[in-house]
């Protein structure tokens, strides 16, 4: 095959088209931070999800959005009117020279403008076209709105989520964007081996509402096998310690000998020491489960969480501090994998501290290559070197709206 | 019927994986066509054979799990003791003709058994090696025990899910990252460097932390706190910019059901009551469109729901005035009504609506129904996502061991009598 670039990024040279709204943006993530070239096309003014808060400082504006930031992280930015006639001319060139379409409008929009699959594959064989919708570009629901939380309650995770007193509850950091997100990239990614191999694109279809429904763990075997249906089990199972500076969790079941010697070394063991809670089913009896965290908790309750944790675990014991983002940042395990990225910002004259990579790879590193585009930041780069517009004729697009 | 080509046929796969993250991985590459070869062990079982729910009233054997069933279809099951000297010659022999090597064990096991990458490596020049620990393979905490419940609470998801005023709640028992963040994150991975070996000849080492694949799901979590010292927590089911938004109770209905909040405790027989809509709203067209279908009632014109603003403020007791309306009907009939009118809404659905009643999984054939030789026709999750050259299949998964004879004389070239000496010898345990 071709010759070898030693550590260029896994997915450099790919250019990918970024369309998306929340529910795709950590999928063309995912493929700028792997070393794709992906160009954001906005909406001449801006896309509406530089208005998503927080915002850097607190300070309200499109160019200062952590939502924004958090999403786009080494992408390229162009503003486009893909409606208008110019526009649409520029959107198919380029459509020619792209890889990766990745989009989230409702079934059939592109279509109605000229710009769907079958015009774009017509221009680009081997284009590939991924289509996030909430559930999918056929069926009975296929033109019903949903965002995050209704992806969530349609897939069948946000019935299971919360306390068995309190409404369903939904997961934090907009899961079903994420989870959605991630299928699209492996779908992605899986036509992409394809093309490698074959030379042919395709059209990728992906139901936000069928990847929520493939991460419930036994939702659907519970009622497929014993016609029961899971219900929100609260912290039943996974009950939470409390720790003089919060909450830890341990997961005691399989080591109810380590946890009794160490309730022992601080002198609360009261009656657990007896093999009756080695037996599952009586440990999860719920008021049983309520006298053992009584009895832990009185443990607990006189240590820091970090304490509880280190220690728990040096003796064996499956014990983890439930962190919230101060803690995570502060945690010596990633601090010493150094797991953050630092990013600069130069309008703000400042660099920000990001999460970093959700996977490491020995020969091509996973970088961040800068922060997110700035409104319309690459015109110049993208329609004048690359499209060869004078500047001139994009005065001129800038005027009629098209850029 | 002309059988279409998957689009990774030709790709093998040795996966050490155990559980639920690791096979997740694989699961996917299987149902695209890679020949996925699961190693197992009688020794030490896939904890995940003996886990509920299982079909009651049949033979209880390491084959009916639900959830193993559901989480390795289409992949070849074959048991090796590697504990054996043998046993480690054969896994090397496999790594050989293979493309990925897949483990999700504790760090140092693979070096245990001499089948770390830089040994894999010298066999398989361009071999891909996905390893997935839990807290990582380096650090101070890399020794950790944990699974997918405690990974989601240590990188932060709990933290900021539920009622600010109770501890954080998390997904309870459901062991969200093992399902989403991890397996995917990792196929990604895998997939990108397949990518890479096709352009460049060159496989690699990857590494997926656990800990650190879903601390990048907490959103804007960390970048709030690193650059506005904020800790975000849970707000129930608020979001900063919509309103309404929320998870409403709609009307029971007569009929009983089984309720259960672990796959193992006694079912609660009641009235299927756990009915919800969720809405939401966030312009200004849809809170008017929103205010149409529930029929304008006088406390929409009141004041105090007059802008966004003043919806955000007074969010607790607008929530309360739509629970009384959705309280009288059922959650389907909230759902049909709002989008008709253009406002997102959509059933909380359980475990029942999904696999009986909703029409569009339905529609899309979601479930995928397969004959399975101990525990007879059972349900698999289908395929999320439709390729529109190169479509994907689900087939069952295999029984212990069941794939043995083809893994290690077809595939390895082992002769009859040399796969029966290895079984007298105990190295296919």
């Amino acid at each position: 095959m071709g010759k070898q670039k030693p550590r260029s990024a896994l997915l450099a040279e790919l250019r990918v088209l970024d369309l998306a709204g929340p529910a795709g943006l950590y999928c063309t993530k995912q493929l700028a931070d792997l070393g794709a070239d992906v160009i954001k096309i906005e909406p001449p003014g801006g896309d509406p999800v530089r208005n998503i808060g927080p915002f850097y400082h607190d300070e309200v504006h499109p160019e200062k959005s952590l939502y924004w930031f958090h999403f786009n992280t080494s992408k390229k930015s162009v503003t486009l009117n893909i409606e208008s006639p110019e526009g649409k001319k520029i959107f198919k060139k380029l459509a020619k020279g792209a890889d990766i379409i990745v989009e989230t409008f409702r079934p059939g929009y592109l279509d109605s403008i000229g710009l769907g699959y079958p015009a774009l594959k017509k221009i680009n064989p081997g284009l590939i076209m991924t289509s996030i919708t909430p559930f999918g570009r056929t069926g009975p629901y296929k033109d019903f709105k949903a965002s995050d939380l209704i992806g969530l309650a349609m897939g069948g995770l946000l019935f299971i989520c919360g306390w068995e007193d309190e409404p369903p509850s939904r997961v934090g950091g907009s899961q079903a964007y994420n989870i959605t997100s991630v299928h699209a990239c492996a779908a992605t990614l899986i036509a992409l081996y394809h093309r490698d191999m074959t030379g042919e694109g395709q059209r990728v279809d992906v139901s936000m509402q069928q990847c929520v429904a493939h991460s419930l763990q036994w939702v659907t075997q519970m009622y497929d096998l014993q016609k029961r249906i899971m219900s929100r089990s609260g912290r039943l199972g996974v009950p939470l310690q409390e720790c003089k500076d919060g909450w830890a969790n341990f997961i005691a079941l399989f080591d109810w000998d380590l946890l009794v010697d160490w309730l022992k070394s601080g002198g609360g063991e009261a009656d657990l020491d007896d093999d009756k809670f080695k037996d599952m089913d009586y440990q999860i009896r719920p008021e049983v489960r309520q006298h053992i965290t009584e009895v832990t908790d009185a443990f607990t309750k006189s240590h820091d969480k970090r304490w509880v944790c280190e220690e728990g675990q040096k003796r064996g014991i499956i014990a983890i501090p439930c962190n919230n983002a101060k803690d995570v940042v502060e945690n010596p395990q990633l601090l010493e994998r150094n797991f953050f990225a630092d990013v600069e910002h130069p309008e703000l004259n400042d660099t920000l501290k990001y999460p970093g990579a959700p996977y490491r790879f020995a020969e091509t590193p996973w970088k961040i290559k800068r922060r997110a585009p700035l409104v319309g930041e690459h015109n110049r780069e993208i329609y004048g070197r690359e499209l060869g517009l004078t500047s001139k004729q994009m005065g001129l697009l800038k005027e009629q709206g098209v850029i | 019927m002309a059988k279409t080509r998957l689009p990774m046929q030709g790709i093998r796969v040795t996966d050490f994986s155990w559980f639920g993250a690791g096979p997740y991985v694989t699961r996917l590459f299987a149902a695209y066509g890679a020949e996925v070869i699961r190693i197992e062990s009688n020794i030490k079982i896939d904890g995940m054979r003996w886990q509920a729910p299982r079909k009651p009233g049949i033979t209880q054997t390491y084959n009916i799990s639900g959830m193993y069933n559901n989480f390795n279809p289409g992949k070849l099951g074959v048991t090796l003791n590697l504990n054996l000297a043998k046993g480690i010659e054969i896994a090397r022999k496999l790594v050989s003709v293979s493309d990925v090597v897949l483990d999700n064990f504790i760090p140092g096991a693979m070096a245990k058994w001499g089948l770390t990458y830089d040994e894999l490596v010298k066999i398989k020049p361009d071999i891909i090696v996905c390893t997935m620990p839990v807290m990582g393979i380096t650090g101070p905490y890399m020794l950790w025990r944990g699974f997918g419940t405690t990974i989601r609470t240590v990188a932060g998801i709990d933290y900021i899910t539920g009622n600010p005023e109770r501890p954080p709640i998390g997904t309870g028992m459901a062991a969200f990252p093992d399902f989403t963040c991890n397996p995917y994150h990792a196929a990604t991975a895998i997939l990108s460097a397949l990518h890479y070996r096709n352009k460049t000849g060159k496989g690699q080492f990857i590494e997926l932390a656990q800990f650190e694949s879903t601390a990048c799901w907490t959103e804007t979590s960390i970048l709030d706190y690193t650059v506005n010292q904020r800790v975000q927590t849970g707000m129930r089911n608020h979001l900063s910019y919509a309103a309404p938004h929320g998870v409403y109770r709609c009307l029971a209905e007569g009929r009983e059901v089984d309720y259960c909040a672990m796959p193992e405790s006694e079912p609660e027989h009641r009235k299927k009551d756990e009915r919800w809509c969720a809405i939401a709203v966030f312009t200004e067209d849809e809170w008017k469109a929103f205010c149409n279908v529930i029929g304008n009632p006088p406390w929409t014109k009141d004041e105090k729901f007059a802008t966004f603003q003043k919806r955000k403020e007074n969010e607790d007791e607008l929530d309360s005035l739509i629970g009384e309306w959705t309280l009288k009907r059922s959650p389907e009939e909230v759902m049909m009504l709002m989008q008709k009118s253009g406002v997102a809404a959509g059933v909380v659905q359980d475990g029942e609506d999904l696999q009986t009643r909703d029409p569009q999984l339905k529609e899309r054939g979601f479930y995928v129904y397969l004959d399975h030789p101990e525990t007879g026709r059972i349900a698999h999750d289908g395929l999320t996502f439709a390729l529109s050259a190169t479509p994907g299949e689900i087939r069952r998964a295999p029984l212990l061991g069941e794939h043995n004879e083809f893994v290690y004389r077809e595939v390895l070239g082992f002769s009859e009598e040399e796969v029966n000496k290895l079984i007298t010898e105990g190295v296919l345990e």
